[in-house]
């Protein structure tokens, strides 16, 4: 009884926090909107990747290509609809954005069995560049199909989709949350940790990869059916290996496994572009100054933290003195920067910067905390994530 | 005789120009205690891999319970009843030690993974009886107390023990021990025996067992087959083989 209460309780909860964005969304601009749309779309793709790469050990990195089957599934339907006069151009009822969706998550989730396939076979890095690969020839492929817009891209009548967003986000999320809590989960970090262990504890090794990559690309699907109708318009310029990169950001800096990590990041990095976004052009020497500094700076506390694992202070005089070669090094850089004339009084947009700033997070994160900033760990509401003890 | 547990019918197998286990042969029955020893590089841990379905024998057949299991995967071996340990500790490091043996009691798993997904009371019923059970083993293994440290934490020998309660949470009916005392000192070693005996004789397991510390093997296995550069140089009782002529020529020079 208790239980169903508890159970009904959250889905009511989460159904009605995602109308209260919804709300809040209607009642902002046109751009704020957009951008509550995205953040929810943003989560659900990186808890999705995440079951993918942090909870069964996989390294996918192209999760932008079943974002694009899901979207393009989507948007091709709405033409077809549009075509047939079933739906007119002032928007996309409801119900029939919900089919959409429920179709997108089936061509997704089939792309995520094809691409899950090679996963059996391969490992590391040769996994990655199949998934990248695959995000690539899709690309071309729809660029030159015609039914599907080609390089122009495809129109399709907007719907108000931003509750279903968040709902979905929640469902990604609980889903998640739900199979760690379970035997089940447990199958699933045990292919990470060992695949030989595994299955000799009768695990189905290839049963559990394909089915983190049916389910994980199957959210990122329905994901990207919802962004079809949110915008109205797509190309192939929204699915570009930038996006993959994003999300793969957002899934190691949030800590490989854990949900709430790569539910802040998701959140921390979607909002950090739109930050930069009216952010006037930076200079080339000064970004370029910065990131020497950070270099030095992150080499000094590495080294410090070596220092500290032997049992010796972390600050120590030779960590002023880094910090001081990390700041004077940082000046020098920018200041040199300015003689080379291919450097000298050159911008780097603002667009560009957070690509920039992106990499540069990513690789301080593998230096100074490789199990990203969760660690495996889950943070926050504690219990509703943790792994439930005996 | 009863029908064996599991029979070994000239199993070979051939890695390049290796052969690395050469027509080997033997028999275990229900509820023995079985030593399978040999000098390094011997071909022993070949043998549970062949076993276990890790490798496919290249020639001989693996009969357990009667089938013959050449070449079935790892994880439908475990679901048959054969479950192991490695040499090399292979636990699952990151997750506690209470995990890894529900993990190792998953493979007996009756609910569907969209009953996980959704957190249904069948999965939820299901994961609790798993880890009572895993509670209950880790007891047997005098490891309840650590239950829910992470298990790369342990020291050595706890993590050999663990490895074992794993093995037992697939609810086996034959074990196979890959050196389960290596880099045990002698009290932790004397207290494996007696645990190895009680898996036996409390829970009615076989147990096949690699082991080189001779003076445990001796002790504890009832029949042994020795094997060296893959074939078979002996097999007796511990009487026998510890005064085996071709066992001492291969151990010469070997601490034993
Ligand atoms: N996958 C493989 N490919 C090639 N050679 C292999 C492979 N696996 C084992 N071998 C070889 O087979 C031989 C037997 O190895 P095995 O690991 O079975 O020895 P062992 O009896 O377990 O020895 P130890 O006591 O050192 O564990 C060795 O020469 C080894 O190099
Ligand atoms: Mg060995």
């Amino acid at each position: 009884m208790k239980f169903w209460a508890i159970r009904v309780g959250s889905i009511l909860l989460a159904v009605l926090v995602s109308y209260g964005i919804g709300m809040v969304a209607q009642g902002s601009s046109g751009t704020v909107s957009r951008l509550i749309a995205l953040a929810g779309l943003y989560v659900t793709l990186a808890v999705s990747l995440n079951l993918i790469n942090g909870i069964t050990g996989q390294f996918s990195i192209g999760h932008a290509a079943f974002y694009q089957v899901g979207s393009y599934t989507a948007a091709f339907l709405a033409s077809q609809l549009l075509a047939r006069g079933t739906i007119n151009n002032l928007g996309t009822p409801i119900p029939w954005v919900l089919a959409a969706v429920g179709i997108a998550i089936v061509t997704s989730g089939i792309a995520g069995f094809l691409i899950g396939l090679p996963s059996l076979r391969l490992r590391g890095d040769y996994l990655a560049i199949v998934t990248l690969g695959f995000g690539e020839i899709l690309r071309i492929i729809i660029q030159n199909t015609p039914q599907l817009g080609g390089s122009y891209g495809i129109n399709s009548p907007k719907a108000f989709v931003v509750p279903y967003v968040w709902m979905l986000a929640f469902l990604c999320i609980g889903a998640c949350r739900n199979l760690l809590q379970t035997a089940h989960g447990l199958s699933f970090l045990s292919v990470r940790e060992d695949e030989v262990a595994s299955g000799a504890m009768g695990v189905n090794v290839t049963r559990v990869k394909v089915a983190a990559f049916v389910l994980g690309s199957a959210f990122a699907g329905a994901a990207g059916a919802l962004l079809t109708f949110n915008e109205g318009f797509i190309n192939v310029n929204s699915f570009t290996m930038d996006v993959s990169f994003i999300i793969l950001t957002m899934v190691v800096l949030g800590g490989t496994g854990s949900i709430t990590g790569s539910i802040i990041a998701a959140l921390a990095l979607f909002t950090l572009p739109e930050f930069l976004r009216d952010a006037p052009p930076m200079p080339l020497n000064a970004v370029l100054g910065t990131l020497a500094g950070v270099a030095l700076l992150v080499g000094t506390i590495r080294l410090a933290l070596d220092q500290k694992k032997l049992g010796r202070d972390f600050l120590t005089p030779k960590t002023y003195m880094g910090f001081g070669i990390a700041a004077v090094g940082g000046v020098i850089v920018s200041i040199l920067a300015n003689f080379l004339p291919a450097l000298a009084n050159r911008t780097i947009p603002s667009a560009e910067l957070r690509m920039v700033i992106f990499s540069a997070v990513l690789v301080i994160m593998m230096l100074l905390r490789p199990q990203g900033i969760f660690g495996h760990r889950e943070f926050g509401l504690g219990s509703i994530f943790k792994r439930a003890q005996a | 005789m009863s029908e064996p547990i599991l029979e070994l019918r000239n199993a070979t197998i051939q890695f390049g120009g290796l052969v690395a286990v050469d027509n080997v042969s033997f028999e275990i029955q229900k509820g023995e205690l079985f030593g399978l020893i040999g000098p390094n590089g011997a071909g022993k841990t070949t043998c549970f891999n062949m076993v276990t379905g890790v490798y496919k024998p290249t020639g001989g057949d693996i009969i357990f319970k009667g089938q013959r299991i050449n070449g079935i995967p790892p994880f439908k071996v475990a679901k048959l009843g054969i479950a192991r340990t490695f040499q090399n500790i292979r636990l699952f490091g990151a997750l506690s030690v209470l995990e890894n043996v529900v993990i190792g009691g998953f493979l007996r798993n009756r609910t569907n993974i969209f009953s996980s997904l959704g957190y249904m009371p069948g999965a939820i019923k299901e994961t609790e009886r798993l880890r009572e059970n895993a509670m209950a083993l880790l007891e047997v293994m005098d490891l309840a107390d650590e239950a829910h440290g992470r298990s790369s934490d342990l020291p050595y020998g706890k993590q050999r023990r663990l490895e074992i309660a794993r093995a037992m949470a697939t609810q086996p009916d034959l074990l196979l021990l890959d050196e389960p005392a290596a880099g045990m000192n002698p009290q932790e070693s004397e207290d494996l025996m007696n645990t190895v005996r009680k898996l036996r004789d409390d829970f009615g397991k076989t147990v096949l067992l690699i082991e080189h510390d001779m003076k445990f093997v001796m002790n504890l296995c009832e029949r042994m087959v020795v094997l060296d550069h893959g074939e078979e140089i002996a097999r007796g009782v511990p009487a026998e083989i510890r005064n085996h002529p071709e066992v001492i020529k291969a151990y010469l020079g070997e601490a034993c």
